[in-house]
């Protein structure tokens, strides 16, 4: 029996490079032996975008993406169909989770400087991730056809219109209609279930390749490829498989009890996952009292609200996601990691997560002079981070980085 | 040392594998589950229930059921003492050649020995039969002893829905699972009891 | 090997619990500030009992019977209700269903059409199957019982929780009248203590905008009222969620689940760290 299977293998694998790859990406890929809990979020992120597929791809069979039918829909999958509850809260708890995984994921990264050189590919490819998962996350919400949905998506559609001769126009096509109806619901459900987790699945897989080509880093920044053993096999490494496979499986189980906790105690998050005004049809006619987007949004809503002008507020929200971009050339740090380099970036990294945070709340709260001076002080120090960090990590007294793990 | 290290080793891998394999089943039930009839699916294909006690003899009548005409039809005693009056004719007189719920119950081949119900759509290419209980030569057949005709391919079938010999039609019509509580016929369950 | 191990979980653990003591801290968006029970200050606190059978079979009856008649609750199946609530089928269709053609897969779409109570009233009476989850149970609760006299509304009938209400008090006859009264309370000082004057008594204000209910004006009494409220919005919290109760459930065992899978999958990653010294 196994003289068979064993044969069988060698038939596929004269004919597809199987233990090839395996050896290459898993049992012979060498990564930094010394990593901490910060490097798991990157497993946890592909964790989670299988269970959004799979999720996805089962709530599209009771979905109905017409105007008329979107929202019963959803009631239906929530009450008729068998387990569909599970698996629709499957989908928002997610949604959630992806944003939360993926947002420690790049702080990692800025804390351990993941993105200098040679990793700014990885980088780049990774912002560009971040940017596809803001607009998929968008285009989902609007499906169920709740208030916030319409409203939501009033909002964000009118934010295009701000943009100087090309503005309502472009409004006009992207609604696809005067004003926002089912023709706009069934186009997003396209781009939702096709045609952007196409992209995001092509972009996390140039994200990892990009990634295995030059290896992974560690919290120390130390470059383990200048010590190798006899076989020329980094002697501060161990193989990804089964080493960091079964590291990444303990992370997996807690996550998946935080996420299980979330799923079945609290799906709503307190409002904060699932807004309470989505549980009401979509109505033209009646504004809900409070407009916010989700939680992971909220940072971006905070800002375009500091700002007076509608345009001005585009272009800042944009530039806040566009700047990520090109933090490899902004940090002219000799080291990479928060470990070693000096005071003026650790209080700057710190400014700037309190920052983020606090616009993070501060775009769920409706507004009052207080929050708005709160809001436009925390949009500086956002951009500050960044805008100054040239200056500071070139002139700034790092410590000497070890060269072993 | 190093045998006892193995045999954990060996151990861990084992329960922790059992562990995560015994989670799939459980996982996989939500997605596996929700492709069974929705309740709203339940819910249109739920049985019908209709009192028949103020049918006419010799009236035919049409309910719909998961979307399908049955019809049922009471007989006149004159009717079921001639019930096997054309069966010579008949391609499969005893439903030896389809799944028949209640055969040899009754010569009605329902659950009642004075009402038929069976689904009204024509085995041949499903057009809808009528009924024609006269028992008159028709043009279809000069010694008509009553039943239906279907008008799409010129199939025949007997009062209580045998299918001719001869004609485009293959099957008898279809009995659907149902039951009588006093007067009141429910179509679409058996009801338990014979 | 085993303290990098417990760090790991620890500083994992510790984020996520932190995170969500956060969010479970914060219940609803917002705050007290002008918050969603408008004059009537904070909402009661509603706590819902999804596995008091008897709780939401009352809660049951009482919709059928008072509200039922203007609110659909078009999401919601009548057969599912009288199986999740454990009430036979017949003694429910007999009993709560008033129209006999309804079989018990039927959506529960409501007695009134949209564009007559639309005319009648000036708005449709809304579809209630997720009343609570948009305006939350404590809402509800609060809601139900805030009525008061106010002869310059149409039905005579005004409401602290939703100022200006189109929906006339149809529980008036249980709950009876109650109005808007000023009560004598205490001077509160800075500090938190009652003022007194030079004799030692208690130095009062006039204070509006309480609610009272004129005794026996109702057939029942505030602690029966009330009950029968909270029977009546626990109602609207299962029909909001009928699956609620068993994801709670379920809840619990798959949280388990994972936990077990995690010590293990922690001592298997445990064992094999011990390679990384070789």
């Amino acid at each position: 029996m196994s003289e068979m299977v064993g044969k069988l293998f060698g038939w596929v694998n004269s004919r597809l490079p199987v233990s090839n790859t395996f050896e290459r990406h898993l049992s012979k890929h060498p990564v930094p032996s010394k990593v901490n809990f910060w490097y798991l979020f990157g497993a946890l992120a592909s964790v989670v975008l299988i269970i959004q597929i799979v999720s996805g791809i089962w709530l599209i069979m009771p979905y109905s993406n017409t105007e008329e039918e979107a929202f019963a829909s959803i009631e239906y999958i929530m009450r008729d169909v068998d387990y569909g509850w599970v698996i629709r809260y499957m989908h928002t708890t997610g949604a959630s989770m992806f944003f939360a995984v993926v947002y420690l994921h790049m702080f990692r990264g800025l804390l351990y400087g993941s993105y200098q050189k040679p990793k700014e590919l990885v980088w780049i490819f990774g912002c560009t991730i971040y940017l596809a998962m803001m607009a998929e996350g968008f285009l989902g919400y609007v499906l169920p056809y709740g208030q916030m949905s319409y409203w939501g998506a009033q909002v964000i559609i009118s934010l295009f219109g701000a943009i100087p001769y090309i503005g309502e126009s472009l409004e006009l096509w992207i609604r696809g209609d005067y004003y926002i109806s089912g023709i706009t619901v069934s186009r997003f459900f396209a781009l939702h279930v096709v045609a952007l987790p196409l992209v995001l699945i092509a972009l996390v897989f140039l994200h990892l390749v990009a990634l295995h080509e030059v290896g992974a880093g560690n919290p120390e920044g130390v470059d383990i490829e200048e010590h190798l053993d006899d076989d020329g096999v980094p002697l501060d490494s161990v193989p990804f498989f089964p080493y960091k496979v079964l590291n990444a499986l303990v992370g997996i189980g807690v996550f998946m009890t935080v996420f299980a906790i979330i799923m079945f105690f609290f799906p709503e998050g307190g409002g904060y996952f699932i807004e309470m005004a989505n549980f009401e049809e979509a109505n033209p006619l009646v504004t809900p009292e409070h407009i916010a987007p989700v939680w992971y949004y909220s940072p971006y809503y905070a800002m375009l609200r500091a700002v007076p002008d509608k345009l001005g507020g585009l272009i800042v929200m944009g530039s806040a996601v566009a700047i990520l971009f090109v933090v490899p050339w902004l940090d002219k740090s000799k080291v990479a990691s928060i470990r070693y380099k000096g005071i003026y970036s650790k209080v700057a990294l710190a400014l700037f997560g309190i920052s983020f945070i606090t616009l993070g709340y501060l775009g769920t709260v409706s507004v009052t002079e207080v929050r708005k001076t709160m809001s436009v002080i925390c949009t500086v120090i956002y951009f500050a981070f960044f805008l100054l960090m040239p200056i500071y990590t070139k002139y700034e007294k790092t410590l000497e980085v070890p060269k072993r793990l | 040392m190093q045998e006892k290290d193995n045999t954990r080793r060996k151990v861990l891998i084992g329960l922790t594998s059992a562990v995560g394999l015994s989670g799939i089943p459980f996982a996989a039930t939500p997605f596996i589950a929700a492709w069974n009839p929705s309740a709203k699916a339940k819910a249109a294909g739920a049985s019908v229930k209709l009192d028949v006690s103020k049918m006419q003899y010799g009236q035919q009548i049409q309910v719909a059921w998961r979307k399908q005409p049955v019809f049922v039809v009471r007989h006149t005693k004159e009717s079921l003492e001639n019930i096997d009056s054309a069966l010579p004719k008949l391609a499969d007189p005893n439903s030896d050649q389809i799944e028949e719920p209640y055969k040899g119950q009754n010569p009605t081949r329902s659950k009642s020995s004075e009402y038929t119900v069976m689904v009204g759509v024509c085995t041949h290419l499903g057009c809808s039969p009528k009924y024609h209980p006269e028992v008159e030569p028709k043009p279809w057949d000069a010694s008509w002893a009553g039943g239906f005709f279907c008008p799409c391919h010129g199939s025949m079938f007997d009062m209580v829905g045998r299918v001719y010999k001869g004609v485009p039609a293959p099957t008898n019509l279809p009995v659907p699972p149902h039951f009588f509580d006093g007067s009141i016929l429910t179509i679409g369950e058996d009801g338990g009891t014979a | 090997m085993i303290n990098n191990q417990l760090n790991i979980l620890n500083i994992k653990l510790s984020k996520f619990f932190v995170a969500l003591g956060l969010l479970i801290s914060i219940n609803t968006i917002d705050a007290a500030e002008g918050g969603p029970c408008k004059d009537y200050g904070e909402c009661d606190e509603f706590k819902y009992s999804l596995n008091d059978m008897a709780s939401l079979q009352r809660g049951a009856s009482t919709f059928l019977n008072y509200c039922y008649g203007c609110h659909s609750l078009q999401y919601s199946r009548w057969g599912r209700v009288s199986t999740d609530l454990q009430i036979p089928e017949e003694i429910f269709f007999d009993n709560l269903v008033f129209d006999k053609s309804i079989k018990p897969g039927d959506l529960m779409i409501g007695s009134m059409s949209k564009e007559q109570s639309a005319q009648w009233f000036g708005v449709a009476p809304p579809d209630l199957t997720l009343v609570s989850r948009v305006r939350g149970d404590d809402w509800i609760y609060s809601y139900l019982r805030a009525y008061y006299e106010d002869s310059s509304k149409q039905y005579g009938v005004n409401n602290l929780v939703y100022p200006g209400t189109a929906m006339p008090n149809v529980l008036m006859a249980l709950q009876g009248n109650q109005k808007l009264v000023c009560k004598d309370v205490p001077v509160i000082a800075k500090n938190g203590g009652e003022k007194r004057d030079d004799i030692g008594n208690t130095i009062t204000k006039e204070k509006c905008g309480y609610l009272k209910v004129d005794e026996g004006s109702g057939e029942l009494n505030k602690e029966e009222f009330d009950s029968l409220i909270y029977d009546l919005t626990n109602f609207l919290v299962y029909v909001g969620e009928p699956a609620k109760a068993q994801r709670e459930r379920m809840g619990w065992y798959v949280i388990f689940y994972f936990l077990i899978f995690t010590a293990l999958s922690a001592l298997l990653y445990r064992e094999y760290h011990k390679d990384y010294h070789k």
